[in-house]
C-alpha cells in the first residue's frame, strides 16, 4: 500500500536498479552459505527441525487455549495482556498506554508487527517521539526508507548509502567506515535508550507454560528497550507460541542458525515479567499487546501452515525471484515467499493476487525454512483462489476454434506454417519482445521464444527422405 | 474481559475447526512421547562428559572472540580481575552477588543504585553469572537484588565471572535444570559474545549498542 505502483512498476524498478541488484545478489547468497555452515554444527539438524515444526504447529493446532493460558500465566507474572483486533486497535491500546504514563519519548527495537500496524505514526501523532534502535531500522527511519528484508532491513543499502544519510540527517563528518558508522550510531541512540520513558519490542516467541516473551537480537538493543526505559510493551502476533522452554530450545537452535549463520544470537532475552521485587532496574510496568490482524482468519484456511513461520528470512535468501527483485517490490510488511502468502492473508487476495504468482515454484523456500512450511502447495492454492474470479470469457468460443482446426490436417498445417512465418519476422535474435493481440498479455513480462525455422513434419520428411538416399 | 479479547478467542476457536495443519496431531504425539521429548535433538554427544564441557566452552569463547582465563583459586580470580580492571572506572554487582570475593577491585564501583548516568559513564562491567552454556559459550544471566542488568550491557567492557560448576551442557539442559530459578526471575538472559551487526553491507561490526569486548574468567 505504500509503495507506489502496481506490483509490475515496482518490479521493473527494481529490475532496472543493477545496484540494487548487486548488493541483493552478494548479501543472499553470503547468508545462504552461512546458514548451511550453521546448520552443520548440529548433530542432527534434521530432527531439530522437525522439533521445531512439531512445537510451532503443535501450539496452532490449540491456539485458543494456548492464548488463555498464555495470558493467565503473564498476569500471574505481574504482566498486563491486551488484545487487538486490527492494526487501529493495537495502536490505540499503546498510544493510551503512552499517555497514561506520561510518555514523551519511545526506543524501539524491530518489530514487523508494528510495521504491520504503524505504530511509529500513531504515535508521533499523539506527540511522542519514537526512535528506532536496530542500526537497520534506524538507517530506514532517517531515510524515510522501507525495510527491504525481515532480518536485514537495508540490504538494499550500500554503505555509501549509510554514510550520506548520516552525514544529512545527524551533522557528522561523511565516512564510509562501518565500525564509525556504528560507533555514530551507539552514541546518538545510547542517549535515546538513557531517556526514553517507554520500551516498545517485538516477540520472537511467546511461551505458553511460563508466560516468558523471547527476543533475539544481535546489537543488544532488544536488551536496553527492555531494560531502560520504565515502561515495556511488547506487541506480538497471536500465532507466536510455543508451547514449553524445551520447545523454545529447539525454536532457538533452528532460528539464528537459518537467519544469520550463529548457533544463537548474541543476546537471547526471556522476559517474564515486569522488575521483580529488589531488582535494581528492570522496567515498572510489562505490557503484551496481542495482535490478530488477519491471522485469525489465515487459520481457518488452507495456508494456516504459514503461521507457524519464525521469520528468519531463509526463504528470502533462497527464492531466485527475492534475489532478483528485493524486498520493495512486494509492496508490503512481508517480502519473499513467506510475504507472497502471508500478505494477501492478512490483507486479502483482491489487491494482493499477483504475490504469489511472483514464484518459479522451484521449492528453494520449502527446502530451506526451517519448520519445513510447504510454501509451494500454499502459493498454488493461492493462484487459484486468485483466478476462480478471472477466467476469460472468451475461452469457451477460442477453444472451439481451436478444435475446428486442430481436428483438420491441412488447415492445421497452414496455419501452423502461417504462424510460424510471422513469428519469425516479429523475432530478433531468437527472442520476440511484443506479441500483438491476445499474446500481448505473456509478452508484458517476458520475452518469447521465436519458433524454430522448420516444423516437427519437415523435420521428420527430411530424415526420412535422408534415409531413403543411404539405403 | 475486553470485546476484542472474545472475538478474537471466538474467531480462532472457528479457526482451528478449519484449519489445515499438516501432521498437527502427529505433532502433539511426537512432543507427548517422553523419551522423544526428553531427549534433546541436536546436542552433541560428548557434552554429557563433565571433563570436556570447560574445553567446549573455552573453544566456543575463542571462536566468539572472547578473552578467557582460567583459575584455580578465588585468589587468582580477583587478581586476574585486578589486572584487566586496571584503572577503568566500573560498574559491578553487588559484592555478595559475585561468586569470589573481589576485594578492592569492585570497593568503589558503581552499583545497580548508583545515578543512570554514573552507570552510563562506567568504562567495564563486572558481573557473576548465574550459568554459563558450553555447547554456545553462552553467559546466562538472571535478573534479582544485587544484579543490575546494566552492568553486562552499558559499559563498552564486560568481564564475567563463571564458577566451574555452573557450566551446564546447553540451554536446553539449562532450562530442565534450573526451570525455578528462571520463573522466579524477571529476566532471564543469555549472552553469547560481544554486542554485534553486520546490517551495512553484511560486514561484521562490534560493539553497536552492548559491549564490544567480553572477558570470560574461569574460577574454581
Amino acid at each position: 500500500m505504500n509503495a507506489a505502483g502496481g506490483f509490475a512498476d515496482r518490479v521493473e524498478n527494481a529490475l532496472a536498479d543493477s545496484h540494487l541488484r548487486a548488493a541483493l545478489d552478494r548479501a543472499t547468497s553470503q547468508l545462504g552459505s552461512r546458514r548451511l555452515l550453521a546448520l552443520a554444527t548440529l548433530d542432527d539438524s534434521d530432527a531439530v527441525r522437525d522439533a521445531a515444526r512439531a512445537a510451532r504447529l503443535g501450539a496452532l493446532a490449540n491456539l485458543a487455549d494456548n492464548l488463555e493460558r498464555f495470558e493467565a500465566k503473564l498476569i500471574a507474572n505481574g504482566a498486563q495482556v491486551h488484545w487487538a483486533g486490527t492494526p487501529a486497535e493495537a495502536n490505540a491500546i499503546i498510544t493510551t498506554i503512552a499517555k497514561r504514563t506520561a510518555t514523551r519519548r519511545a526506543v524501539k527495537s524491530k518489530s514487523m508487527v508494528s510495521e504491520e500496524t504503524h505504530l511509529n505514526h500513531a504515535l508521533e501523532r499523539e506527540g511522542v517521539d519514537v526512535v528506532e534502535t536496530d542500526l537497520g531500522e534506524y538507517i530506514v527511519q532517517l531515510r524515510n526508507d522501507r525495510p527491504s528484508h525481515i532480518v536485514a532491513p537495508i540490504i538494499h543499502l550500500t554503505k555509501q548509502d549509510v554514510a550520506r544519510v548520516m552525514e544529512q540527517r545527524l551533522a557528522v563528518p561523511y565516512t564510509e567506515d562501518t565500525q564509525q558508522l556504528a560507533a555514530i550510531a551507539r552514541q546518538h541512540l545510547r542517549r535515546e535508550f538513557l531517556r526514553a520513558d517507554m520500551g516498545i519490542s517485538g516477540a520472537n516467541f511467546g511461551v505458553v507454560e511460563t508466560g516468558t516473551i523471547c527476543l533475539v537480537t544481535n546489537e543488544g538493543n532488544g536488551r536496553m528497550v527492555t531494560t531502560m526505559p520504565r515502561v515495556h510493551v511488547a506487541l506480538m502476533g497471536i500465532e507466536k507460541l510455543v508451547g514449553s522452554m524445551a520447545e523454545l530450545d529447539r525454536c532457538i537452535k533452528v532460528l539464528a542458525r537459518s537467519s544469520t549463520g550463529q548457533k544463537i544470537t548474541v543476546y537471547t532475552t526471556l522476559v517474564r515479567g515486569p522488575r521483580g521485587p529488589g531488582d535494581p532496574d528492570g522496567p515498572e510496568e510489562l505490557h503484551v499487546v496481542l495482535l490478530d490482524n488477519g491471522r485469525s482468519r489465515i487459520l481457518a484456511g488452507e495456508t494456516a501452515e504459514i503461521l507457524a513461520c519464525i521469520r528468519c528470512g531463509a526463504c528470502l535468501n533462497a527464492c531466485p525471484v527475492y534475489r532478483t527483485i528485493g524486498g520493495h517490490a512486494y509492496g508490503d510488511t512481508y517480502p519473499g515467499p513467506v510475504g507472497a502468502i502471508l500478505t494477501p492473508g492478512l490483507r486479502g487476495l483482491r489487491g494482493w493476487n499477483e504475490l504469489p504468482h511472483a514464484s518459479s515454484l522451484c521449492g528453494a523456500c520449502r527446502e530451506v525454512c526451517p519448520v519445513r512450511i510447504d510454501i509451494p502447495r500454499m502459493l498454488l492454492a493461492l493462484r487459484r483462489d486468485g483466478a476462480d474470479d478471472s477466467k476469460p470469457r472468451s475461452l469457451g468460443p477460442a477453444m472451439k476454434v481451436f478444435a475446428f482446426v486442430a481436428s483438420r490436417p491441412r488447415v492445421y498445417r497452414g496455419m501452423a506454417a502461417l504462424a510460424r512465418w510471422s513469428l519469425v519476422r516479429l523475432s530478433r535474435n531468437g527472442w520476440i519482445r511484443r506479441l500483438p493481440g491476445l499474446g500481448a498479455g505473456w509478452t508484458k513480462f517476458r520475452d518469447f521464444k521465436a519458433p524454430a525455422g522448420r516444423s516437427f513434419q519437415q523435420l521428420w520428411r527430411e530424415r526420412e527422405r535422408q534415409k531413403g538416399r543411404a539405403a | 474481559m475486553s470485546a476484542a479479547r472474545t472475538a478474537i478467542l471466538d474467531r480462532v476457536r472457528a479457526a482451528q475447526r478449519t484449519a489445515l495443519i499438516p501432521g498437527a496431531s502427529d505433532a502433539g504425539r511426537v512432543l507427548s512421547d517422553p523419551a522423544r521429548s526428553a531427549a534433546e535433538p541436536g546436542a552433541g554427544r560428548v557434552l554429557l562428559d563433565p571433563a570436556k564441557l570447560l574445553a567446549k566452552f573455552l573453544a566456543e569463547l575463542t571462536a566468539l572472540g572472547v578473552d578467557s582465563y582460567v583459575e584455580f583459586s578465588a585468589a587468582d580470580v580477583r587478581e586476574r580481575l585486578r589486572a584487566i580492571v586496571g584503572g577503568k572506572s566500573v560498574l559491578a554487582w553487588g559484592a555478595g552477588e559475585l561468586p569470589y570475593d573481589a576485594g578492592s577491585v569492585t570497593a568503589d564501583a558503581a552499583i545497580g543504585a548508583s545515578a543512570r548516568d554514573v552507570q552510563a559513564a562506567a568504562e567495564i562491567g563486572v558481573t557473576g553469572c548465574d550459568a554459563a552454556i558450553a555447547e554456545t559459550g553462552s553467559l546466562v544471566v538472571l535478573s534479582g537484588p544485587g544484579k543490575p542488568r546494566t552492568a553486562s550491557l552499558l559499559p563498552p567492557i564486560h568481564a564475567c565471572i563463571v564458577r566451574r560448576d555452573d557450566l551446564q551442557p546447553s540451554m536446553g539442559e539449562f532450562f530442565a535444570r534450573r526451570a525455578d530459578a528462571i520463573a522466579a526471575a524477571a529476566c532471564c538472559t543469555f549472552i553469547t559474545g560481544p554486542s554485534r551487526t553486520a546490517d551495512i553491507e553484511l560486514t561484521l561490526t562490534l560493539g553497536v549498542h552492548g559491549p564490544g569486548k567480553v572477558i570470560v574468567i574461569v574460577g574454581p
